[in-house]
């Protein structure tokens, strides 16, 4: 299938990232928010990302201009139901997803198929919320979305081949290497990474080591880009509380159990980078600041 | 004989339709019939010119998504009853393409076989964004001329005769062998078609003149060529080495990349950003890529950065003319091509420079003249070597290089 427009449901970090994504590579792209005050503070957001990418050197200024022009911001579906695929880009949670999912399959034309972007909810029971199940599929994003060449598949239970091409096609449009995930709660990268980040943060909390050394170790030992803490900073603290709270409630493993300092941590507002403060401090622009130190457990 | 000559890009694709033989190649009495191209290949309106010599341009901005529609639609125009300038495609005899790599796999043009084919895609490691088009252009194209010989004209042949002291960098030696870094050259099509135009305005054969070309336009790069054959040139592995471009750096430490890198913590995709996209004269004048614009806000502006701009640029291809000049023993002929070599007399001229301690005297009058189009000589009648504006023709090389191999005279 030849994909040449793309709806975007929620245009938060990981969709301001698809949208951003699917732009650069020529697509054009329709974002849904809630209300028009939603929509412009989200194509500001875009536009800044834009910025930060011309003062890497990534994009020239026309690059920029040629992404804008193919992206439009919509509150309400009719745009959206012109598009070849549609992906649902909002916060990881049931009660959000399943409305928007009953609302979809409502409106987009029948032959469309459904994309989640979910780190570790059931595709299948999205699909069931749905009468085109076999045209359900899961992509999980990794965030920053520009700057990971990663994408999961996830298959659903009645997923369908052809949905499962049109999904890996998709992929390929945006640059991603794919891989091929069936469902299970957290698929590879969420499974995988969420008990690293909770034991660096069990590791802080004993006071072991200093979360700057603890991400040092990790960094210098191991070959990670950011350390564990920081990138749990950058994914939102209370969005790895609720992958952690959501796999133990799935797998009823205890590795999954939230460390204490990581529910302290949100209760008190410390969600990472877009409140400024989570294990490290950081400024409007995401940049951390290293005089500051880091938390104390 | 009607040759095709296609020149497919990621998202464009341009053609012409030239009438050529053995013996019009020799009287120079080759035949435009049309030309034109397809460009924004994907977007929503791609945008389609068609143009006959002595006729109205043809435009159409129809939905294109993809090269088989954009090479249809070429078939179309030229076949079209009203507008087009054959019968039907039979009447096309031909079809030769641009290649941009041949690695070191091609040092001539050849008609594209099945293991040819096979050769060009072994080369997209070395040219990622361009032998893909390029082969894509001769797949597609064969569906539509099958019965026809195809022949692929590479960028990189005419340089392949550099000897090995001017080829090679100095890295371990492996990595020539293992990743095929070396110095390759580009534009070569152009350099060659310049150098066999100078051959004729001397009135002497190549193999007993030194040339040196530059071909200054979007991609600039300056060859020197000695008994006939590029003996050195200044793009590299890639087309980032050697002059100063619009957006390109062309020489630069290659230590200093790796300190950005380490600095701003860029990634491999940023940093060949930075160097193809926002640097050269777009990267030192803030301004523009644009030599024309520069031009204008030096003189009319005093705008000092566009003005430094157009003297690095200057001053980096004077440099090269001399080393040129000394690789050689010396320089007969010293012609400029492409959108700046032509169009910019202050380019021509701060080049020029101080250049008549190797026997190239430039004429302030003769390159100041504005109305003087097509070939012209700016040096003086006293110079004992000369300088040339020659205006260059790649797809007539390519169609003259398709004739060749089939005639098997290449």
């Amino acid at each position: 299938m030849n994909i040449r427009s793309v709806g975007i449901i929620g245009a938060g970090t990981v969709g301001q990232g698809i949208v951003q994504t699917a732009a650069a590579h020529g697509l054009d792209v329709v974002y849904k928010e809630l209300n028009p005050e939603a929509v412009e503070h989200s194509r500001r957001a875009i536009e800044q990302a834009l910025d930060r990418e011309i003062e890497r050197w990534a994009i020239t200024a026309s690059e920029k201009k040629a992404c804008l022009s193919r992206i439009r911001g919509t509150h309400t579906y009719d745009p959206i139901t012109q598009c070849d695929i549609v992906i649902e880009a909002l916060q990881d949670a049931w009660e959000k997803k399943s409305v928007v999912f009953k609302d979809l399959d409502l409106f987009m034309p029948d032959d469309r198929v459904l994309v989640t972007n979910t780190s570790t909810l059931s595709v299948s029971e999205l699909g069931r919320l749905t009468k085109r199940s076999d045209r359900v599929i899961g992509m999980h994003f990794l965030s920053p979305v520009p700057k990971r060449p990663l994408v999961e598949i996830v298959r659903g239970f009645n997923t369908s081949d052809e949905t499962f091409g049109v999904a890996r096609d998709f992929a390929e449009a945006l640059g991603k290497t794919a891989i091929t995930v069936f469902e299970y709660p957290g698929y590879v990268t969420t499974r995988l990474i969420l008990p690293l980040i909770n034991e660096a943060m069990h590791v802080v909390m004993e006071g072991v080591s200093s979360p700057e050394d603890v991400d040092q170790a990790m960094k210098l030992g191991y070959d990670f880009p950011i350390g564990p803490l920081e990138m749990a900073d950058r994914m939102g603290l209370d969005e790895v509380l609720r992958w952690l709270d959501h796999l133990r409630q799935e797998i009823h493993e205890a590795k999954f159990r939230p460390c204490p300092l990581l529910r302290r941590l949100v209760h008190a507002g410390h969600c990472g980078v877009k409140t400024g403060k989570g294990i490290f401090s950081y400024t409007a622009e995401g940049e951390r600041i290293r005089e500051t130190g880091g938390v104390k457990s | 004989m009607k040759v095709l000559v296609l020149n497919c890009g990621s998202s464009s694709v341009k053609f012409q339709l030239i009438e050529t033989s053995l013996e019009a190649i020799e009287k120079n009495a080759d035949r435009l019939l049309a030309r034109g191209g397809v460009e924004k290949i994907g977007a929503a309106a791609a945008i389609v010119t068609f143009e006959v010599p002595g006729r109205d341009i043809h435009r159409e901005t129809p939905e294109i998504l993809e090269h088989r529609e954009a090479i249809a639609c070429v078939v179309r125009l030229l076949t079209d009853s009203e507008i087009g300038v054959v019968k039907d495609k039979g009447e096309i005899e031909a079809v030769g393409h641009r290649v941009v790599h041949g690695g070191e796999k091609f040092a001539t043009s050849t008609i594209i076989t099945d293991e040819v084919a096979a050769k060009i895609k072994e080369c997209i490691e070395l040219a990622p964004l361009h032998n893909p088009a390029n082969i894509r252009g001769y797949i597609i194209s064969h569906q539509f001329f099958s019965d026809v010989p195809h022949c692929a004209v590479f960028d990189t042949a005419f340089h392949q005769t550099m000897p090995e002291h001017a080829y090679l960098y100095a890295i371990p030696r492996v990595l020539h062998r293992s990743l095929g870094v070396r110095r390759y050259g580009f534009h070569g099509t152009s350099h060659r078609y310049v150098a066999r135009q100078v051959e004729r305005i001397a009135g002497r054969p190549l193999a007993e003149i030194r040339v040196i070309t530059a071909h200054l336009g979007n991609g600039c790069s300056i060859t020197a060529i000695a008994g006939g054959k590029s003996v050195d040139t200044s793009m590299g592995f890639t087309p980032l080495e050697g002059l100063i471009m619009g957006t390109r750096s062309g020489d630069i430490d290659a230590a200093a990349v790796l300190h950005v890198i380490g600095k701003q913590e860029l990634r491999l995709s940023e940093a060949n950003a930075m160097l193809n996209k926002h640097s050269g004269l777009l990267g030192i004048s803030g301004r523009s890529n644009d030599m024309r614009e520069l031009t204008k806000a030096a003189l009319e502006e005093n705008d000092r950065a566009a003005a430094l701009a157009i003297e690095m640029f200057s001053y980096r291809l004077r440099k090269y003319i001399g080393a040129y000049a000394a690789a050689m023993g010396g320089v007969d002929h010293l012609a400029f091509t492409g959108g700046i070599g032509e169009n910019s007399a202050l380019v021509r001229e701060k080049a020029c420079q101080g250049l008549e301690f190797m026997g190239l005297k430039f004429d302030p009058e003769r390159n100041a003249d504005a109305g003087a189009g097509g070939e012209r000589v700016i040096s003086t009648d006293d110079s004992p070597g000369m300088i040339h504006v020659i205006p260059t023709n790649e797809e007539l090389v390519i169609a003259r290089d398709t004739v060749r191999c089939i005639e098997g005279v290449i």
